[in-house]
This record gives structure tokens, sequence and C-alpha cells, in this order.
């Protein structure tokens, strides 16, 4: 699966880069990250709570970072697998200034899952992920309006990162938007199978209720 | 003997238990101490196996056992091969790898198992099944039938140089002679995909060792229960009385619920013997998408050699066949691909090089059609090819090539599924075709009708093929009917039935033979303590090879029924008549004997012995058909495709069905209508979708769309018979008949009512999506 | 082990009163709890309709439901149509229109149709193709099933 997207920062590209470096922030721009820890220079470990469609479950994963050529570009290697499955992924991600106190940031990537949440979340997968990456480049630049603000005013602005709810519910958004039946689904049977699957699929595997 | 039920539109007998929830399935089963297992089962299709730690899953309450493929010791074994692999002839490559219990070394397919958590609860072992950390090394998979071959490409069995599974060419005649000859060659490549069988129920079992009784008892939802005590017993080490597997109300079996065997049933039963206690595993409908047997995918490279007249000289094909990770079924699905690749035609020369290839998906095994339909969709879409290129009406180019009534039995000259000759018994192939022409109005649709509506603007296309089925195959089945002193009949027979109505039609058959009420007889099918010789229900053979040992096993309870009755009512057996239950004389019906009393005369008491002779009124017989007796049908069809959303209304849909005499004309329709159903499923609705991994994208009824009520047209269902010289019912299989023309029907309809896009369908299944793409790129290159 | 709770359901017309984890689905609580085998499962996700039994006269799917959320409500399930000597005029049609081949989904679409005929005494054939949309069947092509549906209206009318 190819990713690839952009989007713009309200914000110079140094500060960009800083809080895309700090995993901290990282972790509460993602809600569902339950961890993230660094192991090594530019190596990652974490655990991440992730809901896609009908599969949740907790990721145990490894983010590496390398190539990098600050403040301008790195290459990002994840990995991670957990009772729904596994994912890796391989994405390089290019910060650029077209104007002044703006920063661009473009991603590009190839994703491989497999597992549950590629059996039967499929055709969930593509919208969710840009979903979650557009929702946490967005708590991310709210982070970065709250550092820059703290930085002018010379105070300690906390940023409140959004709730696991809030972001869920996003997600269900923005999928839902997709979802509208094109011409070419089967009637009433993809209808039946839509809301089969968004209302409860998720309570199909019975130990995952148990996980959640 | 007057027919009296046999050939009845009678409701089913076995319908009370069934309607009202009584009817026993496997899952049904509830036994005091019961465990239930749940599997870990691999995400990758190909990987090697590093480590595996189970030690949080053992300690979590409520787990009784977790074993892995190391604690098997000595009892891990590849299972042995389902069908015995073809006969060591020249020219035959076959490389017999069979499946494992569970991963030892080296992941193969997706789903695979690699543990077993035995629990208190299904939902602890599911808990458990998280617990264990797997530690796996992918490998680059095999998923591509074409690139498989490659040189270069992964290997799914190192030890192989290739992953080639099996080789074989047959010819008949001299086709390049032939080709030489023809006024026209057609070419083409031509590719079916794979689907699953769908059954509602998925599988299950509950395994018991009863340590003090030494008795293990299965309930499986397997279509072969004798075969699988037989292989079980001997796996373990058991006597086969010891072993008794009772495969009860089975939820649908459509091909895979035979397999010898599943992992499942091997570890369930290893497990029992271990621990004394009964064990339970249901499989979820996720599990089923990889761990059931699935059919379909080959690529042809296939030709047609014609006059311009339209007279086929010769057909070839050069194929690939995936068999998925292993190929326990050895070559019986691509086979009978090759028997239907002539169709139902006259065809003097033929060529086909068949290449089986492993690759890294679910095993391989036949699903309701079983090869049949790739044969038939290649037969039908190259003549119609040809057709069209010859100008030459499509049925009447059928009509010519049709093998005619008076040559039969028609000799192919190639051998069958059964590595024995495959011969065509019986038929007339003209007569079918001509009536379902008649009976869709074939003329006139395209003379009036199809102009008339075009005029509208509608996009309204017909169909009509003509297939066969080759049913009924051996080696043989047993029944033992016996009447009991209540004046009721018991009949047991080894197969085992999902849903065929075998309780209701082989009960007409006793019925007739014993001028008793099918009501009055007592089925019993599927339990290997009341009858344990036989094969199991597949093949289309049911109602031909366990049919006709009922008759047979009847027919003598009938002789030894006369013969007791002629000496009590002292009338020559020839003047004797039974009906209504009793034995009377034909003249004089007031002087007649219950069959119940007959019955307990039977069983004679201390004194009254004769030397020689045999207590009760009951027999057991057997029948084995000289070869599989090969039924007919035409399908017709009216469909309109809506060209912006490439929805698709079928108008008309009409089958003609020559399956020699008809045991009971309401089952019969019921079974073509639900292999029509598979049929549509298969042309437009369903595919599994595996990805260049080999992960399966679309492993849920949400996503792998099973038709409902409101796809699925009205069918309309009309009868040829042709009796089958081969068995003495006459009868013919008919399980597989409604799904085998469908994909042929299909594109030959939706290219009629896209005709102005010249769109040209070489490819099952077709969906909305893919005939939008088809389209779209036929008028990019006009 | 995980907390249970007790619940109090009434199916088919008799109160049971049992203590339930809160994640065993509707669909087991009926069938290994109280041995009411009728219903079946087909799919696990709401698919496939072999589950459905009626919810406060509602048709539901029980698989995606938990027995807590039946506390204090009514559930009925195909025991509590007919036996095999006294059928419900429903599988009485199934019967006579061979409506049912492994009768695996039958109980299923029994549990759909109880209320549709009420609602609809008299429907047309795509009425009832619609109604009966979310319950697979693999077996009969849908065909009897629509004739028995048909047929079952009839009686239920008479």
């Amino acid at each position: 699966m190819k990713l690839e997207g952009e989007y713009i920062f309200d914000g110079p590209r140094e500060e960009v880069w800083e809080i895309l470096r700090d995993p901290e922030v990282l972790a509460k721009a993602l809600p569902g990250t339950q961890s993230l820890e660094k192991v090594a220079e530019n190596e990652y470990t974490g655990q991440m709570h992730v809901r896609i469609g009908p599969v949740s479950g907790v990721f145990t994963g490894k983010l590496v970072v390398s190539d990098e050529l600050p403040p301008e570009s790195y290459t990002l290697t994840v990995e991670g697998r957990g009772a729904p499955g596994f994912g890796k992924g391989t994405g390089h991600v290019q910060l650029s200034e077209p104007e002044e106190g703006k920063t661009l940031l473009q991603y590009e990537g190839d994703m491989q899952v497999g597992g549950r949440i590629a059996n039967v979340g499929q055709r969930l997968i593509d919208t969710a992920s840009r979903s979650m990456i557009g929702q946490g480049l967005d708590s991310l630049n709210n982070a970065l309006q709250a550092r820059l603000v703290g930085e002018v005013e010379g105070i300690e602005v906390e940023y409140v990162p959004p709730s696991e709810a809030k972001f869920a519910a996003g997600v269900a958004r923005d999928m839902a938007k997709e979802m509208l039946p094109p011409p070419q689904t089967l009637g009433i049977m993809a209808v039946v199978a839509l809301v089969a699957l968004l209302l409860g699929y998720w309570l199909g595997s019975r130990s995952q209720v148990d996980s959640d | 003997m007057t027919q009296k039920h046999v050939g009845r539109r009678m409701t089913r007998t076995e319908d009370p238990r069934l309607l009202t929830g009584q009817a026993l399935f496997v899952d049904d089963v509830q036994m005091p101490g019961m465990l239930h297992a749940a599997f870990l089962r691999s995400d990758y299709a190909h990987a090697r196996l590093v480590s595996i730690d189970v030690s949080a899953a053992r300690e979590r309450p409520g787990v009784v056992a977790v074993f892995t493929a190391e604690d098997m010791g000595d009892d891990w074994k590849h299972g042995p091969p389902l069908v015995s692999p073809p006969p060591t002839v020249e020219d035959i490559v076959f490389h017999s790898r069979t499946h494992v219990p569970l991963v030892k070394d080296k992941v193969r397919h997706a789903g695979e198992p690699l543990a077993i958590v035995i629990a208190e609860s299904r939902y602890i072992a599911e808990d458990a099944v998280e617990d264990i950390w797997v530690e796996l090394e992918p490998l680059e998979a095999v998923v591509d039938l074409e690139k498989a071959l490659d040189p270069g490409a992964p290997l799914v069995h190192d030890d192989l140089e290739s992953n080639l599974a099996a080789h074989l060419v047959q010819e008949k005649g001299d086709y390049e002679a032939a080709k030489a000859q023809a006024d026209l060659v057609v070419k083409r490549r031509i590719y079916i995909d794979r689907g699953a069988a769908g059954a509602m129920e998925n599988r299950g079992i509950v395994a018991h060792w009863d340590v003090r009784a030494q008795q293990l008892t299965l309930w499986d939802t397997t279509q072969a229960p004798i075969p699988i005590r037989n292989g079980l017993a001997a796996m373990f080490g058991l006597s086969s009385h010891q072993v008794r597997v009772i495969a009860p109300f089975v939820g649908g079996g459509f091909g895979p619920k035979i397999m010898m065997y599943y992992p499942e049933e091997v570890l369930l039963t290893w497990a029992t013997l271990k621990m004394g206690r009964p064990i339970k595993w249901i499989e979820d409908r996720r599990e089923n998408f990889f761990a059931t047997t699935q059919e379909r995918t080959q690529v042809h490279y296939g030709e047609m050699a014609l006059t311009k007249e339209g007279r086929i000289l010769g057909v070839r094909h050069d194929f690939l066949h995936d068999t998925g990770a292993y190929d326990p079924y050895g070559l019986t699905v691509p086979l009978n691909t090759q028997s239907h690749a002539m169709g139902a035609y006259d065809v003097p020369n033929y060529s086909s090089e068949l290449k089986v290839v492993f690759t890294n998906k679910t095993i391989v095994t036949p699903v309701r059609g079983a090869g049949r339909p790739q044969g038939i969709f290649l037969a039908e879409r190259l003549l119609d090819i040809a057709a069209r290129e010859l100008g030459i009406d499509r049925l009447e180019i059928r009509k010519k090539n049709l093998i005619p009534p008076d040559a039969f039995p028609y000799e192919h000259k190639i051998i069958d599924q059964a590595f024995a000759p495959l011969v065509f018994d019986s038929g007339n192939y003209l007569a079918t075709l001509e009536r379902a022409a008649a009976a869709i109005g074939y003329e006139k649709f395209i003379a009036e009708e199809q102009p008339r509506l075009r005029a509208e603007g509608k996009h309204v296309g017909l169909g009509i093929v003509s297939f066969v089925e080759t049913t009924g195959v051996g080696p043989y089945e047993g029944a033992r009917v016996t009447v009991e002193t209540d004046g009721r009949v018991s009949v047991a027979t080894g197969v085992g039935t999902q849903g065929q109505g075998h309780f209701t039609s082989f009960a007409q058959i006793v019925a007739d033979q014993l001028g008793i009420s099918p009501r009055d007889v007592r089925m019993v099918t599927g339990d290997t303590a009341e009858f344990h010789w036989g094969t199991g229900t597949f093949a289309s053979r049911g109602s031909v090879v366990a049919a006709n040992a009922i008759n047979a096993a009847a027919l003598s309870v009938r002789n030894k029924v006369l013969k007791l009755a002629s000496k009590i009512l002292e009338t020559p057996e020839e003047e004797l008549e039974l009906a209504d239950g009793q034995v009377r004389v034909a003249d004089l019906p007031h002087r007649a004997i219950e069959l119940g009393e007959l019955a307990a005369m039977a069983n004679p008491l201390r004194g009254a012995v004769e030397p020689g002779t045999e207590p009760g009124l009951e027999s057991t017989d057997y029948f084995g058909p000289k070869y599989g007796a090969t039924a007919n049908g035409a399908h017709a069809m009216i469909l309109e495709v809506d060209p912006e959303t490439m929805m698709i209304e079928i108008k008309r849909y009409v089958t003609v069905e020559d399956c020699g005499t008809v045991l009971n004309p309401l089952i019969l329709e019921g079974q073509i209508h639900g292999g029509v159903a598979l049929g549509i499923a298969n042309s437009y609705y369903e595919q599994l979708v595996f990805d260049e991994n080999g992960q399966l994208l679309n492993a849920s009824l949400a996503d792998y769309l099973i038709p409902s009520a409101t796809e699925i047209p009205p069918i309309e269902v009309l009868h040829e018979e042709t009796r089958s010289p081969l068995n003495p019912l006459g009868s013919k299989g008919a399980g597989e008949a409604g799904t085998i023309p469908v994909p042929s029907l299909f594109a030959q309809a939706l290219e009629d009512a896209l005709q102005d896009y010249g769109l040209e369908i070489l490819e099952m299944p077709m969906s909305p999506n893919r005939l939008f793409e088809l389209l779209h790129e036929e008028s990019k290159t006009p | 082990m995980n907390i249970e709770y007790p619940i109090s359901v009434t199916v088919n017309g008799t109160r049971y009163d049992r203590d339930v984890e809160p994640r065993l689905l509707l669909s087991d609580f009926l069938r290994h709890d109280l041995g009411l085998t009728g219903t079946h499962v087909g799919c696990e996700h709401g698919v496939c309709g072999a589950c459905t039994v009626l919810f406060n006269g509602q048709p539901v799917r029980s698989c995606l439901m938990f027995a807590v959320q039946a506390d204090g409500q009514e559930v009925t399930t195909v025991e509590a149509l007919g036996t095999p000597d006294d059928l419900h005029p429903i599988q009485e049609a199934f019967l006579e229109a061979h409506g049912a081949q492994c009768g695996y989904c039958t109980p299923g679409f029994f549990m759909t149709l109880v209320p549709f005929l009420e609602e609809n005494p008299d429907p047309t054939e795509e009425e009832i193709r619609e109604a009966i949309a979310g319950n697979l069947c693999r077996c009969t092509g849908y065909q009897h099933i629509v004739d028995a549906v048909k047929l079952a209206a009839a009686k239920l009318g008479s």
C-alpha cells in the first residue's frame, strides 16, 4: 500500500523539525500511543493501540530514523506486530519552506500489512491511515502553536492532546465520508455488509472484546 | 414392480427436526468436562519459524494445555494423501507434498496452524492464543501462478527444484495435424480465479477418548466419516472398531468438508487421547477463509481448430492449476478440467499439457464443480469466439458439434479423475439444448425482443450454453436394510448428508421395493457405528452410488420377505405382492401378513432354526459402478446490464437437466437452484483477493460477497430423462450440474448485452468493478 | 477470571437467572448456557443472519449482542415456534416448499420472517426478497425459500 500526502505547518521549519523529532510530543500527538522509548540514537520502541474498523489491538513496534538531513528530510522505518496482525513500512519525509513562517511537509511511503488487520480491515486501512496521519499532523501543529506561543510569551503553555475517543471519532467520520456507496457497489448487500461492519464487527472475535 | 415413490415430489422426512432446531449439528454436542480449543495461525503466507514461546499462554488461568509441533514428538507426521497419487506412468510427474498438523519449520500459507490452546472455555482459549509469542522470519511469497514457475522464484517446498507439483500430458488423435487442416484456429488466454465454498456452517469437531471404554468418538462436520475413521485408527494405532466417527447434520458441504485430514482432526484426536477429556473446536468464519480448502485458479492457453462450416476439429489447452501450499487431493480437480474441456461436443483431436503449481495459498481441493466449470468455460468460450469469427449463430454451431445420441457410449480416449478411460455413458445432448432454446425463446429474442429493447437503449443480452457433468464415480457404497418387528424399516449407509435430502430420496427407493410408506423408513447416514464401509459424499455420487447400494440391499430384503412369506402363506412367490406394509396374495388380498410380523418370525426361537438359516429380514449390499455416469444439460439466461453502474439484472434463467432417473423432482430442483446460485456467485460476486504477499484481503462475509435473495433470480428447471445404463436405477448425479456452466453462460450473455463495446470476456469471476475496467480498457483501444 | 454479572432474561417465556461475563455473546449464552441450540452461528460478524433471534419482538443478530444487554429483556428463538409434531405455519410452509436443505441458516430466516409476515401479511415477491436479503443461504438459491414465504403468508392469512 502506497501512502503519500502533504501538510502545511504554521511555523518555521526548524521548529517543525524539532517537534517531529521529539518522541514525547509524537507520543502525545498520536492518541493510542501507550509508550514510546528511545532505545538508541534514532531508534525507538513503543506500543500503540490501533483500531481500524473491525480490528483493534495493541501493536508493539520499532521505529528507526535514518538518512537524517536536518532540517530537511529523514527516512522512517516502522515495524509493528500484535494480535491484530503486523505492519511494516518505510516512509520518506521532506520539509520545505514555501513561504516565511510556513513549513510544507511531504511524505511518501510504502506500507505492508498482514494478519487480521489486512484480512478483514482491508478496505478501511487506506482511509483510516490517511485520517490517522492527517489528525496526527493536526495535533502536532497544535502542539507547535502551543510551543511557539510559549516561546513568545516566555511561559510554558501546556499542549492538550486530543483524547483517544475524539481521535477515533475523527477516523470514523473520515471513513464514513468515503463510504457513501459508489455506483458500483452491490446494492443492498453492500449496505447490509457495511452497516454490520460499522456497527459491530469488532465484536466478532470474542477475545478482542476483552482486550479492549 | 410398480414405481410408487421414486419420482414423486415428496416433502422431506428430515425436515421436522431441521425446521424446529432439534437436528444435531456438531456445535450442538455438549459433554460434561468438555474443553475448548483455539489455534494460533500464521499471519504470514511464507515464513520460517524461528521460535515460539507458549509459556505465558500456559500460565493463563483456565488454560489446560498448549501444544506446538515439538510437543507432538513422533506423532507429528505429514498427512496422508487423500486420493491415490497417479499411477507411475511415463509422462506423469507428481510430487506429493501433504500438509502437517502444526508448523514445525516453515509456514506455507497464511492461516497454517502454529499452536493449539486447550482451555475451559473458547473465550479463554482465544485469550491465550494472544499470549503466545512467535518469531517468524518472513520469506518472499509465491502468489502469482505464472511467476511461480519462473527460474529463481522462491520455493514453497525447499526440497523441490521448482514449484511444479505435477506435470501431465493428455492426447487424443493428432491435434497438430487437425490444426493444419483447419480453416480457423482461435487462440485465447483464459483466467479463472479462486473462491470459497462458503457453507453456512463452518467446520467443527468434538473429539472424546473414553478411557474406561477405550473408545474414541469424533463428531465431525466431514463429508467422509468412514475414511476419517479408518485413517485415524491407523494413525493412532487403534482398532477401527475403537473409533466411531459421526457426521451428524452438516450445515452444507460443497466439497471442502472432505479432506484427509484437516490438521484440526488430527490434533483434537491426538489431544483427547493424551488428555482423556472431550475437546471441542468450532471454526470461526475468519479461520474458514484460511483453514478450509478452496478452489478454481487456473490459467489456460487455449486453442480451438475448426472448419469454416463450424465443425470442431480439435481443442488444445496448456494450463496451470493452482494447488495451494500442498497437494493432498492429487490431480482430481485438473483431471476433471480436462474431462470437460471438450464440453458436450464431439471433438476428434485433443491435446492438453497440465502443470500443477504450488503457491503460498490455502490448499486446493474440490469445491462444487471441481475443475469442471473451468473446462466448460474454456470449451464454450472458444466456441463462442469461433462462431463470431465464422459468422455462425451460436446455437447453430453448438448443435453442429454436440455428441449425437447414437454415439454413446462415447469414448474420449483420455483418462478421467480416477485414471480410468473417460467415457460418456448416455444422453441426448441435442434435446436438452433445443429444449433450453425453446424455453428461453431464443429465436424470438434474437429476432424481435433484443432489437426492440436495444432501440429503447437497454443493454440486454442472452446466453445459451451446453455442458456435461461427470458424476457418480466409484469405488463403491454400501447399505444395510432391516425390517423391524414394528413393520418399519431401518436403513444405514456410510455417506453423510449435508442437505441433499438423502433421508427422503433413499427412503423412496426402499419404500418402492418393500411396499411401505417412505415415512416408515428410519434412515441413518454418516455414523460409522451404524455402517462402516464406503467412502463419502462427493462428486455428485450420492444419488448414483449410495442410492443403488440401497436399492440393491432393499431388493435382497424384498427377496427374503417373499421367500419367507411364500412359506407362511403357502403361495408361490410370483403370486405375492408387497403393499401397504404387508405381503399378500395378489388375487386374495385378505390372505396377508404384516411385514413386522414376518420380521418377528424371521428371528426364530430355539429349535425352529434349520441349518443355513440367516436370521432377520436384513441385508447388506454394495454398489460399485463400472465407471461414472455423465449427466448433461443446457442453461440459458437473459440479463440486462446498466452500463453506468455495471449492475446486472437477470431477467430469466432457464436450466434443462438430464441426470437420468429423477428420484425426487422437488429435491432435484433444490439442488439445481443452489448450484446455479453458486455459479452466479462464481461469475459475478465472489472472489478471494490475495495481495502480492499472499495476504487474503477479504476474509469476512462483509467483504466476500455471498449473494443474497436479491441477487439470485427465479430459476426455471426443466428435465430430460435419459437413464444411465450403468446402474439399475438409471440415475446420474446432479449435485454440481447447476454450478458448472454458469461462468460460461455469464460471459456470453454479458458480451451479448454489451455488444456495442466489442467486449471479450476471458476471465472469471467478473464483477461490476472488473467489467467497468474492461470496458474502460476497450474504449481506450478502439 | 473475569467478573460475572447477574442477569435475568426471559427466553421463550421462561425466565432464566444466570451470572455471566460481560463479554459473553448472546448467541453463546442461548446456545451453550441455556442449551437452546436451534439458533445457529454462521459468521460471528453480523452478516449471515443465521443467529437471528427476536429481541423484544424485533429481529436482531444474537452474535452482535452481549448476554448482559438482554438483562430484563425478552428473547424469542426458533424453539418457541413449533415442534416436529406441531409445526408453526412458517415451518409447515418451509416443509411443503422445500425451503430448507442443510437447515443451518433456516432458524435465522424464521426469526426474520415472523415479524415480517406480521407486518406484511400479503407481501410481493420483491418485498420477500428484500426482507430476507440479510439472511444468507448457500444451499437453496433462495427460490424455494421465497416460495415457502408466499405459502406461509397464505397459511397465516387464512
